[in-house]
């Protein structure tokens, strides 16, 4: 069970030993399985991406350690010998097309395997090989990045951490600013990622309907702790708990708490359209067959 | 009612490149709120941007409350349009909140006892004047749009345009600053134009118009624009939720026999069914 990513008690506290010091992780002890497509939820500044960071040890825990593919990050972790571990576990932020710079789509896609010492021949193919996953177009390698739509320059970023193979995929926000077809894309692309490539995928987001339609297990954080952990029936079935959170429901239940409030005697809280359709048909058509 | 912005046969490229909108025409009307949608690189921010005088016309006529948008006029036209944008931090200049408010009162010298009346009363219509002294980068995203709102509610423009500037908040955050912006709208008697590709926010719209490349497909009223789900999708968007339910609906015989309900309208159709089932 070396590559379940562990966290073992880990606080970590922001500008420690100041009179700002502020704790974004409380105490949290979660295990991430592998294989999981896991969603993070949380409102603003409830330690979503603070947690995240700690697994590829862009942050370290002020207390406590985390155990990520049989590697231990501790306080006393420094910044040596982290490569093994930071290609392992792909890290897409928010807005990622910030980070293009290269004048080439394929030399910005293969500017990470070359910094991990992967020759010029094979970092190209293993660019090639990521623009595939990402269904970009190879008679686009030749572009400049900054030509293409906000879509594609995304997916170019995305493809630069994908060509470093990792085995974890921590994504941030990834559709934030996306059109509809944008942000379907990206997400089908994280799910065939974690069917086709087996890969982890973290997702934290702001989206329910994203958490109901493709992860498999959510964490809610709230104040720098982890509040609940479970798959996205159990973290929505209470739709006053998820409230409380200041989080929004997936647009399906949202809309039966509506109904229900308007006297509609709904018994679940259906998470998709299709089973709110079936929830309501139910209600019209088995009525009319007591008639 | 009048238009109180006329586009009439606009052509626009960018430098080197094809021409986005070829004789392009259309209308806003006054006191009302136009969606116009389209996916990414449509050309909808290039029109918010021509309207407002921030980019050149190639050719064609744009006319706005009755001045047409040329150098001569340029400073008047853009006295009557607020622009907010995606990123409200793109646009932040003053130190504190209230500094940020009274900047564009200080560029039209405006007397200090007056500048100091109205950004108050700007901070408290987008219920921000208790943050008055905070620093507008340590907001969270929402505020920050409510205090880039509330510098442009003191300048008293006639028309405000929103250039998805809700694409970058959450669900919750995104529906408070449409309703400011509907309540402000009301109150001071505004047109707005709200650029997105947010189909729920359209749906509230009075007129939609629908954007690609750079073409108008169509404009109408949102229950007309929301009934055809595939042509949406067609165009890279999505149908309101609404019309997916009722498209769910409709797969499992129950056919409410319209083209598209809002969420009220929704429900009280199916409280109406069970009730009378």
């Amino acid at each position: 069970m070396d590559q379940e990513i562990n966290f073992n008690q880990v606080t970590h506290t922001y500008q420690v030993n100041t009179p700002f010091a502020q704790d974004a992780l409380d105490n949290v002890s979660v295990t991430i399985a592998p294989g999981s497509f896991t969603a993070i939820i949380g409102h603003t500044g409830s330690g979503k991406s603070t947690l995240v960071q700690h697994i590829n040890a862009l942050l370290k825990p002020t207390t406590g350690e985390i155990a990520v593919y049989g590697r231990t990050i501790n306080p006393n972790t420094t910044n040596k010998n982290l490569k093994q571990l930071r290609k392992h576990v792909g890290m897409v932020f928010q807005f990622p097309e910030k980070q293009l710079f290269e004048e080439t789509v394929i030399k910005d896609i293969m500017f990470g395997p070359k910094n991990y010492g992967v020759s010029e021949q094979d970092a190209r193919r293993d660019a090639e090989d990521a623009m595939k996953l990402v269904g970009l177009d190879e008679n686009l390698s030749e572009k400049s990045p900054f030509d293409l739509s906000g879509g594609q320059m995304r997916r170019v970023a995305i493809a630069g951490v994908l060509a470093m193979k990792p085995q974890i995929l921590i994504l941030d926000e990834p559709t934030a600013g996306l059109d509809p077809r944008g942000h379907k894309e990206i997400m089908d692309l994280a799910q065939e990622l974690h069917d086709q490539q087996h890969m982890t995928i973290i997702l934290v987001t702001h989206q329910m309907d994203d958490v109901v339609d493709y992860a498999s297990d959510v964490i809610v954080m709230d104040q720098g702790k982890i509040v609940k952990h479970g798959n996205p029936q159990e973290i929505f079935s209470n739709p006053q708990w998820v409230y409380s959170m200041h989080l929004d429901l997936p647009s399906s239940a949202e809309f039966a708490t509506r109904l229900v409030d308007e006297g509609v005697p709904l018994r679940h809280t259906p998470l998709t359209i299709e089973k709110l359709a079936d929830e309501i048909a139910q209600l019209v058509q088995g009525g009319q067959e007591h008639e | 009612m009048k238009d109180i912005i006329q586009i009439k046969n606009i052509s626009f490229n960018y430098p080197d490149q094809p021409l986005l909108f070829d004789k392009l025409s259309m209308d806003v009307h006054e006191g009302e709120w136009t969606a116009i949608i389209g996916q990414n690189g449509s050309g909808k921010s290039t029109l918010a941007r021509l309207i407002d005088g921030l980019i050149v016309l190639k050719s064609g006529q744009i006319v706005v409350d009755g001045l047409t948008v040329n150098d001569e006029n340029i400073f008047e036209i853009r006295n009557k349009i607020g622009m907010v944008f995606q990123n409200p931090e793109d646009q932040f200049v003053g130190a504190t909140v209230e500094d940020d408010v009274a900047f564009g009162l200080e560029n039209r010298q405006v007397p200090r006892e007056e500048m100091h009346r109205i950004v108050e009363k700007s901070l408290r219509q987008v219920g921000m004047w208790e943050f008055r002294d905070r620093i507008p980068a340590n907001l969270s995203g929402g505020q920050k749009q409510r205090v880039a709102i509330a510098g442009i509610v003191a300048l008293s423009p006639k028309i405000i345009i929103l250039d998805e500037a809700t694409s970058m908040l959450d669900p919750r955050g995104r529906q408070e600053i449409l309703s400011l912006v509907n309540e402000i709208k009301k109150q001071n008697k505004l047109t707005v134009i709200s650029i997105t590709h947010d189909i729920d926010e359209a749906a509230g719209a009075d007129w939609v118009i629908v954007v690609n490349n750079g073409a108008i497909v169509e404009e109408d009223k949102p229950d007309n624009i929301f009934g055809d789900i595939e042509k949406l999708e067609s165009i890279g968007l999505s149908a309101p939720f609404t019309s997916q339910l009722m498209t769910a609906l409709k797969a499992r015989g129950i056919d409410s026999h319209s083209q598209y309900l809002n969420d009220e309208r929704l429900i009280t159709w199916i409280k109406k069914l069970i009730s009378t089932k």
